[in-house]
């Protein structure tokens, strides 16, 4: 299926298409809120471009930096070169632990990986403990937004899954009683952990940190009451000192939520005597997209979410509708470096308003790279022949000034001398099926100029 | 009367008129417009007839590659003229933005340097910086992403919360006239060109919320400075048999200076 | 495992581009006032208390918190002991941590909660309630500040924020997700 056909399944529910929209667009007006009050705010989003663009120019070096650093702190470092790797990697630590338990807080990286299916395909109970994710966990569904992975759901849909998982009363859908039926339930898991799993927000090259920022603080407690903590990365995380976080700490959670900063902005360095913490890195895709000089720029993303809130399709389609990790704007920059041709409608899910290039945090040039994708993937023949044909004819025809006033003359006279049933068909004309086509004037503005010439 | 010191040189420069093919074809009075309010700010402008389009509803398909020979007719057409100006900030950013894969010559360097959105001319190159007349209606204006994000020619929600912009300033001075206060002053209209068709009902959804904004806000006229969204815009409003009127912001001033 | 270790470190080195300047962060700074400091924190469901001095601090826990009973503290006297090794179960069962902050940040009304001063990592966040006690004196305009006055991170530290907090349901706020329910700044 294609984007549009995903987005046609999503808008056939007009009330909850709404609902969405508004949702996200309040969100959206809370990050503006939190942007006007900063003056610097627009110097920050330079910085934290230059910043990664730098980071990702010495990428090699960073790595190694990093590496260093977090082995003298006593963190053990692994490499993964795809999603199976790291998934190996992870389970072989859980079970040289002897580990059946395991929390994990938020991280895509995991998500992009499919690891929750691995591990609980070789028999180790998996619970992600961000609220959203728990939720989505429950209903089998994939997160639909980086940052508000629960974000198509209303809370009488949380209610019902809490009813069915958690044993609330029927019709319960009160988001505070909710919420404390899931803290109380993940409590028990989080006493329970033996490993913990978690994203990284940023990996500071000259320090060997890893930074983790969460509201609920289940990163946190789930790390530190756990024996082992596996903290899984993109090598894109990469920052190279730990003064760059006064940019990035500033930028991300204003251009998120609006907030002014997470609740917890957690810097792990080394681990708690007696325990251990591992880092790995994951390239999965990554090199190659440093590869296309066009694209390497989408490595910057903090995944703050803004260009998703911002982004007037998806707003209307929902995240599920761009089927894949990481969805919205960024998604579709991304995806097709992973697989072409099933994510080949995804750059084509824009009108190129360029929204989500102005509120980027770290000005990644999201709708260029759209309009570029779309050039990549009609070269590469992804996109549908009758539209490659169309556009060949079209071509033709624009670039013959004759043969372009003759066109123009008969589709104009066609729309006005075909009945409108016609011209308005619905298997026929998309355009027509919610707008009108505009009224055929008598005659053109080129026919109008030649009279008017010889008049004069 | 309206004509200034600077009428003179007005006069002598050599403007070319550019009219997007979908305005040619279906809003002629736009193009009519156009030129009548450059004549009476002193400037002859002139249609030469060769031009077709900018080739961006290929380019934006992902076969930029075939627009080339659009882009070189293009370049041909308006090669000898001072000044390229069209009433559609879309057909204009897309010739400044993305005629850069065509070999830069000069005559490639000077037309894409030189083609200017309509309001931007008025205002940065002829200096124009009211227009008197009046049009005493709740007018809603449009700001068209490519003109607004593209070529700057509208402060953005995404920076700032100041609405001003060029058309804005120069409606402003219109006696009688009041702008709609949008809840959303520049949301996307989801025309996009072929993303109208191949993401027809989005596009329609966009399309939608956004004439319901204006609904809700009281506009009476309709109004923006590129034809395209307004073409969507209009489509939607005569579905729904709304009572708004939809103008380009050149037929508004041009019917205003009279 | 060491060889994907060459072969991504390879792969890198070959598609990454030119180099290109890593820029210098200015120091912005701003209002670095205890009002703002302040609004901020209770504006992020943090709760803001001035007293006189930590002498008498077990009174104003106890004011503040009359029905708790279970404190673990680096301040005051504590009924309930903890350190780096104390078991899962009786942290669980902490209903107060009161700790040191060490610095707060006006901008975002964050404080800085190092590992030293924690008694145990995950106290701050088991605990059903967090207080922190915090030198009114010690307040830094931005992050850029908060992170020149850090140096070094530690072994493990947060800027902690106010209470835990998630609007994971239909973006409606609920403080208390899955640490602290709320978090009491006791200043000094
Ligand atoms: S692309 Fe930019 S706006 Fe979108 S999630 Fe990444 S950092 Fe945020």
């Amino acid at each position: 299926m294609s984007h549009s056909q995903r987005s046609d399944i999503f808008l056939l529910d007009a009330e909850r298409t709404t609902w969405h929209d508004e949702t996200l667009w309040f969100v959206r007006q809370k990050r503006d809120k939190a942007v006007y009050a900063l003056p610097e705010f627009q110097d920050l989003r330079e910085l934290a471009s230059q910043i990664k663009n730098h980071t990702l120019s010495k990428l090699d070096h960073y790595l190694v930096q990093f590496e260093e650093a977090a082995t003298r702190n006593g963190v053990q470092v692994h490499w993964a070169a795809d999603a199976a790797e790291h998934n190996a990697i992870v389970l072989g630590l859980i079970r040289k632990h002897n580990a059946t338990r395991v929390v994990k807080s938020k991280s895509m990286l995991t998500e992009e990986c499919h690891l929750n299916p691995h591990l609980i395909k070789n028999g180790i109970e998996v619970i992600d403990t961000d609220l959203g994710e728990r939720i989505i966990q429950m209903r089998e569904e994939a997160p639909s937004h980086v940052v508000l992975p629960a974000i198509h759901l209303k809370k009488e849909d949380v209610g019902d899954t809490f009813h069915i998982h958690l044993g609330t009363t029927k019709g319960n859908n009160d988001p505070q009683q909710l919420t404390e039926a899931a803290r109380q339930h993940l409590r028990e898991k989080f006493l329970a952990g033996e490993v913990a799993i978690s994203g990284v927000n940023f990996a500071i090259a000259e320090t060997g940190s890893v930074v983790v920022c969460t509201n609920e603080g289940n990163a946190d407690l789930g790390v530190n009451l756990a024996k082992v903590h596996i903290a899984c990365m993109g090598m894109e995380k990469l920052i190279p000192r730990l003064s760059d976080l006064s940019v990035f700490t500033r930028v991300l959670t204003r251009s998120a939520t609006g907030q002014p900063v997470t609740t917890y902005t957690s810097h792990f360095t080394k681990p708690a005597p007696g325990k251990e913490m591992h880092i790995v890195i994951v390239d999965n895709g990554r090199t190659k997209q440093l590869g296309r000089p066009d694209f390497r720029a989408s490595l910057k993303c903090i995944r703050c979410g803004a260009c998703m809130n911002t982004c007037p399709v998806y707003r209307r389609s929902g995240g599920h509708s761009y089927d894949f990790t990481i969805p919205g704007p960024i998604g579709a920059i991304l995806s097709p470096n992973i697989d072409m041709r099933k994510h080949a409608s995804l750059p084509f899910a824009s009108t190129l308003c360029g929204s989500c290039t102005d509120v980027c945090p770290v000005k990644i040039d999201i709708h260029t790279q759209l309009y570029k994708w779309r050039q990549v993937l009609a070269a590469e023949g992804e996109i549908p022949a009758s539209k490659k044909w169309s556009m060949r004819l079209l071509s033709s025809v624009l670039s013959r000034p004759g043969m372009y006033g003759l066109g123009g003359k008969m589709a104009r006279q066609g729309l006005r001398f075909l009945p409108h049933g016609l011209t308005h068909a619905k298997g026929y004309n998309p355009w027509a099926i919610a707008r009108e086509l505009p009224e055929p004037p008598k005659q053109s503005f080129r026919e109008w100029y030649e009279q008017q010439q010889k008049v004069k | 009367m309206l004509l200034t010191a600077s009428e003179a040189k007005n006069e002598r420069m050599k403007v070319g008129l550019f009219i997007p093919c979908y305005v040619d074809q279906f809003y002629p009075q736009v193009g009519i417009a156009t030129l009548q309010l450059l004549e009476k700010l002193g400037v002859k402008a002139h249609f030469p007839k060769q031009q077709t389009c900018c080739g961006q509803p290929m380019a934006n398909s992902g076969c930029e590659q075939d627009a080339i020979p659009v882009y070189h007719n293009f370049v041909d057409t308006f090669q000898d003229y001072d000044y390229v100006v069209g009433p559609a900030g879309s057909c204009v950013y897309h010739v400044r933005k993305h005629f850069n894969i065509i070999d830069q010559t000069p005559k490639v360097e000077h037309v894409r340097e030189n083609t200017r959105e309509l309001f931007d001319f008025l205002i940065n190159v002829l200096g124009v910086t009211d227009i008197p007349g009046s049009f005493p209606y709740k007018v809603g204006l449009h700001l068209s992403c490519h003109g607004q994000r593209g070529l700057h020619q509208a402060n953005e929600s995404e920076m700032t919360p100041v609405r001003d912009g060029q058309l804005k300033r120069l409606l402003t001075s219109m006696k009688g006239l009041e702008f709609t206060e949008l809840d959303r002053n520049d949301e996307c209209c989801g025309f996009g060109g072929t993303f109208c068709v191949s993401e027809a009902g989005i596009s329609a959804r966009m399309g939608q919320d956004r004439v319901k904004d204006h609904v809700r806000n009281g506009t009476q006229v309709l109004t923006g400075g590129d034809m395209s969204c307004l073409m969507h815009l209009e489509g939607i409003i005569r579905r729904g048999k709304l009572p708004i009127k939809v103008m380009h912001a050149a037929e508004i001033l041009n019917g205003a200076i009279l | 495992m060491s060889n994907s270790r060459e072969k991504i470190l390879a792969a890198v080195k070959a598609n990454q581009p030119e180099e290109l300047p890593l820029p210098d962060v200015p120091a912005f700074t701003g209002d670095g006032s205890l009002e703002k400091f302040t609004t901020i924190l209770e504006g992020i469901g943090g709760k803001v208390v001035p007293i006189r001095g930590i002498t008498h601090l077990d009174v104003v826990v106890q004011e503040l918190f009359p029905t708790d009973e279970r404190v673990a503290s680096t301040l005051m006297a504590s009924s309930v002991l903890v350190d780096a090794q104390t078991p899962i179960e009786v942290l669980a069962a902490v209903d107060i941590a009161v700790l040191q902050g060490e610095f707060g940040v006006a901008e975002n009304g964050t404080i800085w909660l190092p590992e030293a001063n924690m008694l145990n990592r995950a106290l701050p966040m088991i605990t059903q309630h967090l207080v922190l006690v915090l030198d009114h004196k010690q307040i830094v305009p931005t992050m850029h500040q908060a992170y020149a006055k850090l140096g070094s991170v530690g072994d493990y530290g947060i800027f902690l924020a106010g209470p835990s907090k998630t609007a994971d349901i239909e973006q409606s706020l609920v403080i208390g997700a899955h640490g602290a329910r709320s978090l009491t700044v006791l200043l000094v």
